[in-house]
């Protein structure tokens, strides 16, 4: 015993540093994936705050730009408004509803709720890491949920991963943990995306296989086999497409549809009624 | 005690690690970590063991800024850890200081070998940590020579103009 603590009173200041460097792997270790932790992140409040100061200074600069893209996104989106009546208001057919049959003969259509966007501010992201991330001015005060999809206006972005009270991280594709079901837009075929950490452009479509007709410019947009993402919104577009001898999938390079370098507000996708979803996928 | 000056110091190099250099990307090449300037000074009349401590927390704090739990933290602690070995195998023996570490008390030349080779050993912790893998080895081993050369370039300018 006497010679332990001798041992141990030598050797203190190893004891500590082998001690505190424990700590600091278990520490790496327990969010080497991805963030688990909300206050040691730059969801906490304090980090969050700095990074929104920050980039309420450079969004100043570009202000320019980000108003040319809302005008743009306005004229696209009022090009989908159905057209408003052009009839004056007496000549329209007088109002007869119809009342519904109480049991129908054929099947209710499937319950789709249209989902809600909730804008955020995109206030701190990085680029060139393997494992990127995005940090906006949304949190649980605003029902952000971990496991909502995040878009906007090009594209897909992300999932929402931890949530504070007013900020949270999302996810992005760029991060080689990402996953995204997603489907060709011309004969449904359905891929995994994933980033291999290199280039903040492209990710790469997996488990294709080879009797798929794949063709450069093929359109991909998501597949709605989760509950993040509605069907339909843009991921990307085929860049290349090659087949190894004997593989029997392709390797497909896909251009991502949104401009991660440019990225200064998305959308949260906030479909009702789900929120008990989140967490179990 | 002339710790309001080394707490001083803290502050501003948080400041300007995470307000301007942490902004720059530089495709991903190029991260210099400048803060641990406030760890090469510390004064060497600290307990060992204190050392390691106030690194810890320091490395603590610059994860949460970077969402990297534990890798700054087991960086500094590394570094804190190698200083006074480094001071005694590069320099001289450690018993003869007094008070702060910089070229005053370790010679210019002294001071400039021991702030090189703990930045390499620190921004080499750090990315190897943060890739987790030798998939890139070639990218990791570019990102470490500019990052150290981008910080060491700043900390030995930091320590010229205030020693002149």
């Amino acid at each position: 015993m006497n010679n332990l603590l001798r041992f141990i009173g030598k050797h203190s200041n190893f004891l500590v540093f082998i001690i505190l460097e424990v700590v600091a792997f278990l520490l790496i270790g327990t969010c080497n994936d991805y963030p688990h932790s909300k206050f040691l992140s730059t969801s906490n409040a304090i980090a969050g705050w700095q990074y929104e100061q920050i980039t309420n200074i450079r969004n100043f600069f570009a202000l320019r730009s980000i108003n040319n893209d809302l005008a743009a996104e306005n004229a696209r989106l009022r090009s989908l408004l159905l057209p408003e009546p052009q009839l004056p208001l007496d000549t329209l057919p007088p109002y007869s509803p119809t009342p519904l049959p109480l049991y129908s003969s054929t099947p209710l259509p499937p319950y789709s709720p249209t989902p809600q966007y909730l804008s955020a501010k995109v206030v701190q992201l990085t680029l060139f890491e393997q494992r990127n991330y995005l940090t906006i001015n949304r949190g649980e005060a605003d029902s952000v949920y971990v496991g909502q999809g995040v878009r906007n206006n090009q594209g897909v972005v992300g999932i929402v991963s931890v949530v504070n009270k007013h900020y949270s991280i999302v996810l992005p594709l760029i991060h080689t943990e990402s996953n995204l079901s997603c489907r060709f837009l011309k004969n449904d075929y359905i891929g995994t995306l994933t980033w291999d950490g290199k280039n903040p452009d492209y990710a790469y479509l997996e488990d294709v296989a080879t009797h798929i007709p794949v063709l450069v410019g093929d359109t991909l947009v998501t597949s709605g086999l989760t509950s993040s993402f509605e069907e339909g919104i843009p991921v990307g577009v085929v860049d290349n497409a090659t087949l190894e001898e004997g593989d029997s999938y392709y390797t497909i390079r896909v251009k991502l549809a949104t401009n991660f370098r440019k990225i200064k507000y998305v959308e949260v996708i906030q479909t009702p009624n789900n929120e008990l979803n989140y967490g179990v996928e | 005690m002339a710790w309001n000056k080394h707490l001083i110091r803290l502050i501003a190099l948080l400041l300007i690690q995470v307000l301007i250099l942490n902004q720059l990307q530089f495709f991903g090449l190029c991260h210099p970590y400048v803060f641990i300037l406030f760890l090469l000074m510390m004064p060497i009349s600290l307990p060992r063991s204190i050392d390691l401590i106030i690194a810890a927390l320091v490395g603590l704090v610059m994860d949460l800024f970077c969402n990297s739990l534990g890798v700054h933290m087991a960086a500094c602690i590394l570094i804190a850890f190698l200083r006074r070995p480094m001071i005694t195998n590069l320099v001289m023996d450690e018993t003869r200081l007094r008070g702060d570490i910089n070229s005053v008390a370790l010679g210019r030349i002294g001071f400039f070998k021991y702030a090189t080779v703990l930045i390499f050993v620190y921004h080499t912790a750090v990315v190897l940590l943060c890739a987790w893998s030798f998939a890139h080895i070639g990218f990791n081993l570019l990102q470490i020579l500019l990052s150290s050369l981008v910080s060491g370039l700043i900390i030995i300018g930091y320590d010229i103009l205030q020693s002149k």
